[in-house]
């Protein structure tokens, strides 16, 4: 039986998920922050992510001091690379200009993960979402990227969106954290979906034969209320997606 | 040769293209919805678009009047519907589940376009990039429904970004309005894209794979001729930023 994931519970003061935590150069939630900064196992920033970090903990940066820094440094601001580099914050230079300052810091954070040993359950990327539209293309673009660079489970949190990239395979979530928020969506971003069956969803998913003119994407589907899918039969929400490579799908769930 | 496309050309005061305007239900930016409504030939609001109207116009309504609200309703507010109502302004059902309001109104615009008889280069949508993710991918999923309802090109704007879904084949886009701001992309959205080829960009492809999970173009920008060309053998889509002021006219710019 495929084991459970419950992609919401990092945001959940008592959850028991262990992660890593990755901030992205995007404006992101405070609460949403200080949740998911408390309770990761390492931290993270992505180039100008730091600046991010910086301003959003004004005063007390000395007790939000992130493991590393990476990228190509042309987004962080000067002064904030200054300050961590002084409170001996690590800075990793990566220069290659075909990835993104994302993947490469996700390619340093399997690899620290695994020198220091460490027990965790997924990474979870805060910001990459939001502002320019290429910007969030080049968030879903490292999800298919990490499936090469780390075992884990990557999800990408921002605002009232999260995104998580389904290998193909049987999937099985938890969604009744109570954070949950009314809508999700399956999204065969990168190519079509053959096959996809699921269960738990307000308008489930059934095998169809593609046809001739077969449409590129599967149907958006939305759930109704959170109250509707507790109180439904099967308080777990399962997917299985066709057996074809680099198929995909992503899985949005809104955070109250 | 294949014809050149100016898609910030709807935002110029002085533009030349005709268009139809579409409003979706998200917050846009105040002077790009001025220009857009003043040059419009049609304009119409999908569902929660007409909120967005209202309260945009706020004190001066009368004079900013849809020519007709499409969806299945669940989005409008009860007094903006009634106001629009009792203005004269048609308001459409439309109860298909499938398909969403963007689309749906799409439809009916394409049918009023020939009605009317309208001549007119594009479409182009307000609204649509922003908030939740899935209400992004399926304004993505319009543009592509869109090739089946209309011929003319969709283009969709929001806050920093426009998208434009490029079919297969040759396409010419102008870049020097003065309005495109110094980033640009070609994402491989429903499929991967298997020879792809580009000029006028900083980093070009020739004959190059686009795949997610291998090459997807994000963050590239212009060279300083002004104009792009990109050749796709699949549908690719283009992304643009434009700057938000428009006195704050920024010169294209190669990194």
């Amino acid at each position: 039986m495929e084991s459970v994931f419950t992609p919401l519970d990092c945001l959940l003061p008592a959850g028991k998920l262990k992660f890593c935590l990755l901030i992205l150069n995007q404006p992101f939630n405070r609460s949403h922050f200080h949740c998911l900064w408390s309770k990761a196992a390492l931290r993270a920033c992505a180039d100008g992510g730091a600046n991010r970090l910086y301003h959003i903990t004004e005063g007390d940066q000395d007790n939000f001091l992130p493991d590393y820094i990476s990228g190509d440094f042309d987004s962080i601001q000067p002064e904030v690379k200054a300050y961590y580099k002084v409170k001996g914050c690590e800075l990793i230079e990566t220069m290659d200009q075909d990835l993104t300052d994302f993947t490469k810091c996700l390619q340093i954070l399997q690899k620290k993960i695994e020198e220091k040993g460490l027990q965790i359950d997924l990474i979870v990327t805060l910001g990459g979402l939001g502002g320019r539209f290429d910007q969030t293309m080049a968030s879903v673009e490292t999800l298919f990227h990490a499936t090469n660079i780390t075992p884990f489970p990557v999800i990408v949190i921002q605002e009232s969106s999260l995104i998580y990239l389904l290998q193909p395979g049987k999937h099985k979530l938890q969604v009744d954290t109570g954070l949950e928020g009314s809508w999700c969506g399956l999204i065969p971003i990168g190519s079509s979906c053959d096959s996809v069956t699921t269960t738990g969803l307000r308008w489930n998913l059934v095998p169809v034969q593609s046809g001739v003119n077969k449409r590129l994407y599967t149907k958006i589907k939305q759930a109704p209320p959170v109250s509707h899918l507790v109180n439904s039969a099967s308080r777990q929400l399962e997917l299985h997606i066709g057996q074809k490579p680099f198929s995909a799908a992503g899985i949005k769930m809104v955070q109250n």
